[in-house]
């Protein structure tokens, strides 16, 4: 075994372990009880109607509270756009 | 009583369908043959996501994973060669 | 690439405006069923690829240029900071509540009637005050941004191929 392939054994090791403490400190799928939900869930849940008055949650989220992942996703999507234009342009004449 | 039953053996067939369209995917030698693997595994995964009760990330999977990287594959496989160098 | 068989083209006319309706239909209705602004514009987005995979990009780049997609995209972007930024100049005329960047400033007043109820369940698409708007500008941007990517993609390969 070179070095190479004990850095590649030693990379997959870690990432595997981290992939099955994060499948172990899953919730429980389906059942909602009150011990085992976050506050911020609970919060949301009952508060999404009346601070924005929007029936999809996820949307209330993603557009009001959490504004700013929205704008960091917008800007990911225009320098993409503009680098492909950037990079294509040249090859079009 | 049927209903659960099937929703648990879908909890169980989809993802190991996933792990084969992935395998498939690294397999082929023919990259068209390749891309349209991971075209299946996208599909796939927005299934799961559905099951798992996601609708917004099952629709922008089936949206952006199965129809436009596809697309953006194929575009780029045609510009250069078919075959993956062994 | 110069358009697909005259049966792919048949099928394509058939379900492109179906795919069309459905995303809009996502965009329009984001703050009600599942889906939002990038999820409609994605799909969107699809029927725009397949309808330029069908008829050839030669056909679609005489009748979208990739000027007027950037242009499109940049008014997108430019209405979601517009709208996150008047969250702030708001607070200078109700002056009841507090300002800040991503105000919904159009719920909880009376004085604009536009998205200012407070939805209960009902499916009432007045509702969600700042959020729809936010909707149709990141579903511009999504539509615009993904189809102007697959455009120039196509259409530069195509002038490498005849080459």
């Amino acid at each position: 075994m070179n070095k190479r392939n004990f850095a590649a054994v030693i990379f997959f090791a870690i990432v595997g372990a981290f992939l099955l403490f994060t499948a172990l400190m899953m919730h429980p799928f389906g059942n909602f009880n009150e011990e085992n939900t976050p506050e911020m869930d609970e919060y949301i849940i009952d508060n999404t109607q009346n601070e924005t008055g929007a029936d999809n949650g996820v949307t209330a989220v993603v557009f009001d509270y959490r504004g700013f992942d929205t704008l960091g996703e917008a800007t990911v999507l225009f320098t993409a756009v503009a680098g492909v234009i950037l990079v294509f342009r040249r090859l079009k004449k | 009583m049927l209903i659960d039953t099937l929703i648990s053996l879908a909890h169980i067939v989809v993802p190991i369908l996933i792990v084969i369209a992935s395998i498939y995917a690294i397999y082929f030698k023919d990259l068209i043959a390749a891309a349209i693997a991971v075209a299946a595994l996208s599909l796939l995964l927005s299934l799961e996501f559905y099951i798992l009760q996601a609708p917004d990330v099952a629709i922008a999977e089936a949206g952006v994973g199965a129809c436009l990287t596809t697309a953006i594959l194929i575009i780029s496989i045609r510009a250069t060669k078919r075959e993956e160098e062994a | 690439m110069s358009g697909m068989s005259r049966i792919v083209k048949t099928i394509t006319n058939v379900a492109f405006p179906i795919v069309l309706i459905y995303g809009l239909y996502v965009i329009a209705h984001g703050h009600l069923t599942p889906g939002g602004g990038f999820q409609g514009g994605a799909v969107v987005a699809s029927g725009l690829a397949m309808l330029l995979v069908a008829y050839g990009s030669i056909w679609v780049i005489g009748k979208v240029k990739e000027k007027q997609l950037s242009i499109l995209e940049s008014i997108g972007a430019i209405g979601f900071i517009g709208l996150a930024f008047l969250g702030i100049l708001m607070v200078f005329i109700y002056s009841s509540f507090q300002g800040n960047f991503f105000n919904n400033f159009l719920i909880n007043q009376n004085e604009i009637p536009l998205f200012n109820e407070i939805g209960a369940g009902l499916a009432n698409i007045n509702t969600a005050g700042v959020i729809p708007l936010m909707n149709f500008a990141v579903g511009l941007k999504v539509i615009a941004g993904l189809f102007a990517i697959v455009l120039v993609m196509a259409y530069a390969t195509r002038i490498k191929e005849g080459k």
